[in-house]
């Protein structure tokens, strides 16, 4: 009995713990909030590496809450796609939390620092157990801790754009729980169990006596995740709310939040509901059709935009759409792309929304017009930001070019090239719209604010260059990540 | 099927009928008011809906609660699961209405009005 073994809940429960003592601290040790803060983070993340060991040598397994065994219990499952994803988000969520310590201080008043690092645990937690969890209500639970925690770090901030946009991505994460639960309840209807496993042993023996209520919970689902995921018809509440935040809020609500409801519904399509169910209807052909339209209109409204997080916000609309293109494919190295894609769009577009949040901080400027020359007196934002744009219009030895690679290589594998088409109009709807910026940025004069920018602490020249890092490391050796990615679409497909 | 059919699997059905009719009366107050708080009403009523459907699911006919009393002989209970599951919904339900009513305030602090439309007219004069 020792502690390791505990990994898989302590991953979550540190988090919740120090989510409820960070106020306390900040009312009598106001110094420790940071540390504290990175700490807890730092300690899922040395836990999901070190399950992410365990999988990688000795397979998938199960974890049960006191013990009590899976019919009655609640069960986290550590498999391949559950370690890839805690990996990512416990990654991705440290190094933006390190930037966040700074860039805080400026866009919030001083006594809500302490909840804002309490709303930032939770919902690492809250992302952490959704990806592992193996139970329908438990997933439920952590997709509402996860819509309050996301509004709550957007409206912390407390001008009436944010609020604004905090109170629609409330009421429509509100009306997709409503959906999730409501197909939870279909669900269990029919089977009598909330567990995946069981459920999806139970599904294939009541297809044919519930065929309806098994499909209406497939497109609640849908729905319920789709909304929350951003999928393209149900994205309205996106740009508001990812581009009013703080930076540090809208890097890890664009780079993990949106990306987390994805992963609840591959686990979904592919582990729970059974493959005869998919000839039914054509579920996995709306997906594909869903995505498409989100990578091409997420791109094009990306172009009219003026202002620099407005437009990343866009873009992030187009590149779910990337990642729900690889779901629907159904073929392996589509799968792959797409799952790869979910720790590729993490780190540049955290790594963008950062840079983006330092150039606001240093100049005051939000506007992408008055950026001329900022790459001559900025020169490691900028870096950043241009980095971060190659990778998503997929330019080769940046990691955006693999997944995109992947998923084009899956789309011909199932004999569609019409996608893999669409990926190539993307790209080149990508450049449009972050080459003039990167273009302007070295070669322009620079003027005004942007001439003489507030010198940039530490800590955020320290999370850009790391996240830079990673966007050139995992371009360049796939491999370190490809790993886990290819077993966890094998094992999604069933092929291992 | 003739419309006898029809009313009485509709009778039969009855709990999932009327959680289904509140689950759209929700949905609907949600959408067309303009009103937040009205907004804010319909979303409770939605969840509502599903709260009843789902307590709804685990009722027997003529069960009672699953307490086994010495002496008392074995009838049917209702499945206690459920209900327990709604406990948490209703929790979640109520934070959520907690944290949506104190958005409604700040807005109105920042705009004197809790019309949406009047606040996206505003908005948009601001941006001009």
């Amino acid at each position: 009995m020792s502690i390791v073994n505990h990994f898989p809940v302590l991953a979550v429960v540190v988090l919740l713990l120090f989510a409820y003592l960070m106020p306390l601290l900040m009312r009598w040790r106001k110094e420790w909030c940071v540390p504290a803060t990175l700490g807890a983070i730092g300690f899922s993340l040395i836990a999901s590496l070190y399950m992410m060991w365990q999988v990688m040598t000795t397979g998938p397994f199960m974890y049960q809450m006191g013990s009590w065994a899976p019919p009655w219990g609640i069960e986290f499952s550590i498999d391949y796609l559950a370690v890839f994803a805690t990996m990512t988000i416990t990654i991705v969520g440290l190094i933006v939390i390190y930037y966040g310590t700074q860039d805080l201080l400026h866009e919030l008043k001083e006594q809500v620092m302490g909840w804002y690092y309490t709303l930032y645990l939770l919902l690492m937690a809250s992302m952490i157990g959704m990806v592992l969890t193996n139970d329908l209500f438990n997933m439920f639970v952590f997709v509402e801790i996860c819509a309050i925690a996301s509004c709550g770090i957007i409206s912390i901030k407390e001008s009436r754009e944010c609020i604004e946009a905090a109170f629609k991505y409330l009421v429509l994460s509100a009306v997709g729980s409503g959906c999730l639960l409501l197909a939870i309840a279909m669900i269990y209807m029919v089977t009598g169990h909330l567990n995946f496993t069981y459920v999806a042993q139970a599904l294939p023996q009541v297809m044919d006596l519930y065929p309806l209520n098994i499909l209406v919970s497939l497109a609640l689902f849908l729905v319920g995740l789709g909304v929350k995921a951003a999928l393209f018809p149900l994205h309205v509440w996106l740009p508001d709310a990812h581009s009013s935040a703080p930076s540090p809020s809208s890097a890890v609500l664009s780079g993990l939040v949106i990306k987390v409801y994805a992963i609840a519904m591959i686990k979904l399509l592919y582990k729970v509901y059974p493959p005869e169910l998919l000839g039914m209807a054509p579920i996995m052909n709306m997906i594909l059709w869903m995505a498409t339209l989100a990578i091409i209109i997420g791109s094009m409204f990306a172009i009219v935009q003026d202002d620099i997080k407005k437009m990343l916000a866009y873009s992030s609309i187009a590149q779910i759409g990337y990642v729900f293109l690889g779901v629907g494919l159904m073929s392996e190295s589509a799968l792959q792309g797409g799952i790869l894609h979910i720790f590729n769009h993490a780190i540049m577009k955290s790594m963008l929304f950062l840079s983006a949040g330092a150039i606001i901080y240093a100049t005051g400027t939000r506007k992408l017009s008055d950026l001329k020359g900022i790459g001559i007196t900025l020169p490691v934002p900028t870096i950043a930001f241009s980095l971060g744009a190659f990778a998503m219009v997929g330019i080769p030895i940046t990691n955006g070019f693999i997944s995109k690679w992947y998923l084009a290589l899956g789309s011909l594998d199932v004999g569609r090239p019409f996608f893999a088409a669409v990926i190539l109009v993307s790209s080149l709807l990508n450049g449009i719209y972050y080459l003039p910026i990167v273009v302007n940025a070295f070669f322009g004069e620079p003027e005004g604010a942007v001439a003489e920018p507030r010198p940039l602490p530490r800590q955020m020249v320290v999370s850009l260059i790391l996240l830079g890092s990673g966007v050139i490391l995992f371009g360049v050796f796939p491999s370190l990540i490809l790993g886990v990615v290819s077993k966890a679409a094998q094992s999604l497909l069933g092929l291992l | 099927m003739t419309m006898i059919d029809i009313l009485l699997r509709l009778h039969q059905n009855s709990y999932y009928f009327f959680a289904i009719i509140l689950f759209i009366i929700g949905f609907h107050t949600m959408l067309s008011h303009n009103n937040l708080i009205k907004k804010v009403i319909g979303m409770n009523i939605m969840d509502t809906s599903i709260f009843l459907f789902f307590v709804a699911i685990g009722y027997v006919n003529g069960g009672r609660a699953p307490i086994l009393e010495p002496g008392v002989p074995y009838t049917a209970y209702v499945n206690p699961l459920p209900s327990a599951l709604i406990l948490t919904g209703i929790v979640v339900a109520v934070s959520v209405t907690a944290y949506a009513l104190s958005l409604i305030v700040k807005l109105y602090k920042h705009y004197g009005t809790i019309d949406a439309e009047e606040i996206m007219r505003i908005r948009g004069g601001d941006i001009q």
